[in-house]
């Protein structure tokens, strides 16, 4: 966001929306991965309360939880990811118990563990560009 | 003098790129940040600021909660990831609802709001927030946002809110023209919208509350330039 200008530009992998990124921050990439770190910092608390509330059948929980986690992945360019989440969240609002969820929580616990995975590798190559360039 | 804000928002990385936005447009001074509804009421009971940019959803007690504990009413711009929440958002009337996450351009659409004058604000949202329509043998006041669309009935149009329709003679050539144009938007010759009432979009048709809307080819591009398409 201080708009930051490098000669390269950096490339994101094909599943990360780097168009989205932009509008988000510019080409301000230190700052991308000052983003992509503290979404890494806070992403086992935020994957485990939706685990924990599954788990104990806490529904209200599970909805806060995956609604809290939701909009994460839109400020790391994984938009199709913050969709899926937002079906998720949709199906919690229709059940009553976590029996009704297997299937869908199954897959996105799927999803989500894909993406830290993503998000970690991201984060390493961002932090290799930057000090290139510093 | 920049504005006074704190921000209460429980997801870490939404926290910090709001900071980053207010510090970008030097126009605000960040004293604080809380991640619940407890923590923002124990300091905003003690310090007055003039601006509250609030989540909805945390743990514990709600942002809205918030609003109907606090002693006094700051600017309130909601930061949420569900759109669902904006009609309590006009309910509160709050200045501005930003969709998380929001880019630096639609932040500083916010702020324009803020920056206006108190006073002319006011003129404002009164002038654009409701409007007045003849039904019955009298004038009937709607509230922008109770609107979900205008529908023609020839040389009537009909008004459908949530729970009630109101029949009045009228074209929707006129009222297009006299309707707030940030909240409504035309989308057929014989329909405008409520822009924030649309539940989802299919081929040449919208839906609201269960209403099927056709969208002519003439207006479907402007309707989705409208959209938060993400």
């Amino acid at each position: 966001m201080s708009g930051s200008n490098f000669s390269k530009k950096f490339i994101f992998n094909e599943k990360i929306d780097s168009e989205y990124l932009y509008s988000l921050y510019e080409d301000d990439y230190q700052y991308i991965e000052e983003i992509y770190q503290t979404t890494l910092t806070h992403f086992d608390e935020d994957f485990n309360a939706i685990q924990r509330a599954y788990e104990t059948n806490n529904i209200s929980d599970l909805k806060k939880a995956i609604h809290k986690m939701k909009p994460t992945f839109g400020f790391v360019g994984l938009t199709l990811v913050q969709h899926i989440c937002k079906v998720f969240e949709d199906f919690c609002q229709k059940a009553t118990s976590s029996n009704e969820l297997t299937s869908e929580y199954q897959q996105i616990v799927v999803t989500l563990a894909e993406s830290k995975e993503l998000i970690a590798s991201e984060y390493n190559k961002l932090k290799e560009f930057n000090s290139n360039f510093l | 003098m920049k504005w006074t804000c704190v921000i209460v928002e429980d997801l870490q990385v939404a926290a910090d790129y709001l900071v980053k936005c207010c510090e970008k447009s030097a126009l605000l001074q960040v004293k604080g940040h809380f991640t619940n509804v407890e923590q923002a009421l124990e300091y905003l009971n003690k310090n007055s600021v003039d601006v509250l940019f609030l989540d909805v959803e945390m743990p514990g007690a709600t942002g809205f909660d918030l609003l109907d504990q606090l002693a006094y009413y700051p600017k309130v711009i909601l930061t949420t990831s569900k759109s669902e929440y904006a009609y309590n958002a006009f309910e509160y009337n709050v200045t501005d609802f930003l969709k998380k996450p929001f880019t630096y351009q639609r932040f500083q659409e916010a702020l324009n709001k803020l920056t206006t004058p108190a006073g002319d604000n006011n003129i404002s949202s009164t002038a654009t927030d409701h409007i007045f329509i003849k039904c019955d043998g009298k004038l009937v006041r709607l509230n922008n946002d109770d609107i979900l669309f205008i529908e023609s009935m020839g040389d009537y149009v009909k008004f459908v809110t949530f729970d009630k329709k109101y029949i009045t003679h009228n074209t929707i050539k006129n009222l297009e023209e006299k309707v707030n144009r940030q909240t409504f938007i035309k989308v057929h010759r014989s329909y405008i919208i409520n822009i924030n009432k649309i539940d989802d979009i299919r081929e040449n048709d919208l839906f609201i509350k269960g209403n099927e809307i056709p969208v002519s080819k003439a207006h479907k591009a402007d309707v989705l330039k409208r959209l938060n398409i993400i």
